[in-house]
């Protein structure tokens, strides 16, 4: 249920994010973050993105 | 092609109710697309089943009701002649004749239609096999989505081939001609439920030449002892019919069963395997270790199957069972599926 | 697997310190940890207990009787994450109400629910708000923007729930915790760090092989320092003050309540429920529930392994009765649950 999945973020319009994972696309919030820009990472948990990914040192593994 | 039909021109109850609407629709629509000379006019076709080189007949059934009907890669036209022409295939067969029954749904675009039957016509003649005999049934608004198919199709079998799923042994090498999960995920995509978007094409495609390049690479024909197309279900569920069947253990390297990252990309948002989405133009081969190199470069030469990998083998251990070998180095089973995974999707 | 994996499983495979019991207390990590294999890298001193943590199996049996209520005697259209489709209740579950005729939606987000529910206004639409700490953001997320779109045809059931209360609870059955990593990613560290304090030890934990290997060589490298320890192996996405504009979210939209836990009982201040300003939003009032008092399988043992007492083995049902086709405990529903995980992946 806690599944995250990172992403890179596209465009970000209106509180939403035009986020892609692996060239899979979907518009997520935005709207619990408020420093994130296009082109960071973002984890993105049940349509939210509820967190910002800093280093990305780990490879783009996704626990599904 | 198209041109054929003006855009508000639809199938009615009376294109299936057997008179003059019915006849101008199979004149319109299929045979003119079908047209080949076996094609029959009457109440059955007549098939010189007798030239058949070895006496031996592949014979087998395929419904389709995929939604919606088209999608990147195909439409339920080529997916219904795909997967009968594979099914005969992997038999060690030539598919030669097929027939098509039609399920459709009142009001359903005349264009569309045609589009389909285009589609199927154009499938069956890059896979060899000729549609001889169809029919035609209208259902009322809602009784049917949009179409279905159903296609039977004869084969001739292929001389001294004789897999099965029964014959996958120990040392075997698993072949997959190209990347996992497409179909599902291209369907998965065209449905638009979840709002994702990806570029991801069906893998839909006919694979009766792949088989015979195959057959014709190895001088033992009997050496290709298992080919089976991974349809619904994906690639998981026929390793795990085929473990069952021939009483072996599977042992999978993870990291080399092909997977496009868009399949990946779309896995992820939505927690499925990719190893359980179907696919539409893959095959799953077992045989010997030493000729696993041979057929990996015959299919890799071929248009179908560039990226035809060898994922794993066969092993006496765990018999029943699929076992994969992780990134980390450890094993751990491949769960077998259970419950829906996706709706309709072929 | 690159250098620092390697390393970090080396110290996995070589531990020889004393006895060891980790806990995970979130179900995607038990899933991840069996899809990796990883528990085959224990050595025999190295427990792994699968904890209360995953959001489906501790729902009680009255919250699917409740949305089974909302389905067919109230005919609201159900919109719902797809693990709570297949978890019995008292009598069936929402996939069989679905076959029945009830509308039930999975949902990718509660976000689309919202969608639905402005897209089908003649349709009462309830969002099974069910999840911890990372979840009830999204589920108060599409409150407000219900709110905003005057969407007054979606409401709420709520059955979310805090981990602290069973990070407390549970504390006697384990020797160190792997901390749930999006969790923290919401909450922040300073709960875990405090529990020190009290003797409770454990690390944040990341998902992917690398992660999940480099959290637990962490605790078997710290455990014996015999010192309560705490630390966050997940830094690329957990910050020690969490998500705020997250906390502050629910904060005003949810207020703590007890929260029943199936296997666990009432457990104090460990649920959300909407604030009385939302009371129209609260499935609860909006359709005046009556009071359910679901029936679980008696022989079903899904509480003791919860709490980590039992295996899943042990249960007279698992494997029999009781299957990922035919679940009858919570544990046999989900992907994340205890049971489901053996049953597919044990056995090796």
């Amino acid at each position: 249920m806690c599944v995250g999945l990172p992403a890179k973020v596209v465009r970000i319009q209106d509180g939403m994010a035009l986020v892609d994972a692996s060239g899979a696309r979907r518009e997520v919030s935005a709207e619990l973050l408020s420093d994130i820009d296009t082109g960071d990472y973002v984890m993105v948990h049940a349509g939210v993105a509820i967190a910002k990914i800093t280093e990305d040192n780990e490879d783009e593994e996704v626990p599904e | 092609m198209t041109a054929e039909f003006p855009d508000d021109a639809r199938v009615t109850l009376a294109h299936g109710a057997g008179g003059r609407q019915t006849a101008a629709l199979i004149a319109r629509v299929f045979a003119r697309h079908f047209q080949n000379p076996d094609f029959t006019a009457d109440d059955a076709a007549i098939l010189p089943v007798g030239n058949f080189a070895t006496g031996r007949t592949a014979f087998t059934t395929d419904g389709f009701i995929v939604s919606p009907w088209q999608f990147p890669g195909g439409n339920i036209g080529k997916l219904s002649i795909c997967g009968t022409v594979n099914d005969l295939a992997c038999m060690g067969a030539v598919p030669r004749y097929l027939s098509c029954a039609f399920q459709i749904e009142e009001g359903f675009p005349l264009r569309d239609l045609d589009a389909i039957a285009a589609a199927m016509a154009e499938t069956a003649k890059a896979a060899g096999v000729r549609i001889v005999a169809g029919d035609t049934k209208v259902a009322g608004r809602g009784q049917v989505d949009g179409v279905f198919i159903t296609t039977t199709g004869l084969g001739e079998l292929l001389p001294d081939a004789e897999p099965s799923g029964s014959r996958a042994e120990a040392g075997d090498a698993i072949i997959v001609t190209g990347d996992v999960g497409r179909h599902g995920a291209a369907i998965l995509v065209a449905r638009r439920d979840f709002a994702i978007d990806a570029a991801i094409t069906s893998d839909c495609a006919p694979l009766a030449a792949t088989v015979r390049a195959l057959f014709a690479a190895v001088p033992d024909k009997s050496a290709i002892h298992t080919i089976r197309d991974a349809t619904r279900g994906g690639v998981g569920t026929v390793l795990h019919e085929i473990a069952a069947e021939s009483h072996v253990g599977i042992e999978l390297d993870a990291p080399a069963i092909p997977v496009a990252p868009e399949v990946r990309g779309v896995c992820g948002l939505l927690g499925l395997e990719p190893l359980y989405l179907a696919c539409e133009g893959r095959l799953v081969l077992f045989a010997p270790q030493a000729i696993a190199p041979k057929l990996v470069e015959t299919l890799r030469a071929l248009p179908d199957s560039r990226q035809a990998a060898i994922i794993g083998h066969v092993t006496p251990d765990f018999s029943g069972r699929v076992v994969l070998r992780t990134e980390i180095g450890t094993k751990t089973l491949l769960p077998e599926p259970s419950g829906e995974l996706l709706p309709r999707i072929c | 697997m690159n250098a620092a994996a390697a390393r970090d499983r080396a110290i996995i495979t070589g531990y020889r310190g004393p006895k060891v019991r980790i806990m995970e207390v979130c179900g995607t990590h038990t899933h991840e940890i069996f899809r990796l294999g990883i528990r085959s890298l224990l050595p025999e001193a190295v427990e792994l207990i699968s904890g209360p943590g995953c959001p489906v199996c501790v729902t009680p049996v009255s919250y699917i009787d409740e949305a089974l209520y909302l389905a067919e005697k109230c005919h609201a259209t159900i919109c719902t994450f797809g693990d709570l489709v297949r978890v019995p209740g008292t009598a069936g579950t929402l996939a069989e109400a679905r076959s029945r005729g009830a509308r039930v939606q999975v949902v990718y987000t509660p976000l689309d629910a919202v969608t639905y529910a402005t897209e089908h206004p003649e349709e009462e639409t309830v969002f099974l708000s069910v999840g911890f700490e990372t979840t009830t953001p999204t589920a108060c997320l599409a409150l407000r923007h219900a709110e905003a779109q005057h969407t007054a045809n979606f409401s709420l059931l709520t059955a979310n729930k805090t981990m602290p209360a069973a990070y407390t609870a549970m504390a006697s059955h384990t020797d160190a915790y792997l901390y749930p990593g999006h969790v923290c990613a919401i909450t922040g560290t300073s709960l875990p760090e405090s529990l020190t304090r009290e003797g409770i030890s454990g690390v944040v934990a990341g998902f992917t092989a690398g992660e999940l290997l480099r959290a637990l060589a962490t605790i078997l490298e710290k455990v014996q320092a015999d010192r309560p320890f705490f630390a966050n192996c997940y830094p690329r996405v957990v910050r020690p003050e969490g998500n705020p504009a997250a906390q502050a979210l629910v904060a005003a939209y949810m207020e703590p309540c007890d929260a029943e836990w199936r296997g666990l009982g009432v457990l104090k201040e460990s649920g959300l429920q909407l604030r009385e300003a939302f009371a129209a939003r609260d499935a609860r009032k909006r359709f005046a529930l009556p009071a359910m008092t679901g029936r679980a399988n008696p022989a079903c043992r899904c509480g003791a392994i919860l709490q980590g007492l039992a295996r899943p083995v042990d249960c007279p049902l698992y494997g029999k009765a009781c299957t990922p086709d035919h679940p009858v405990g919570a544990c046999m529903v989900s992907r994340e649950g205890a049971c489901s995980a053996y049953y597919l992946y044990g056995g090796l």
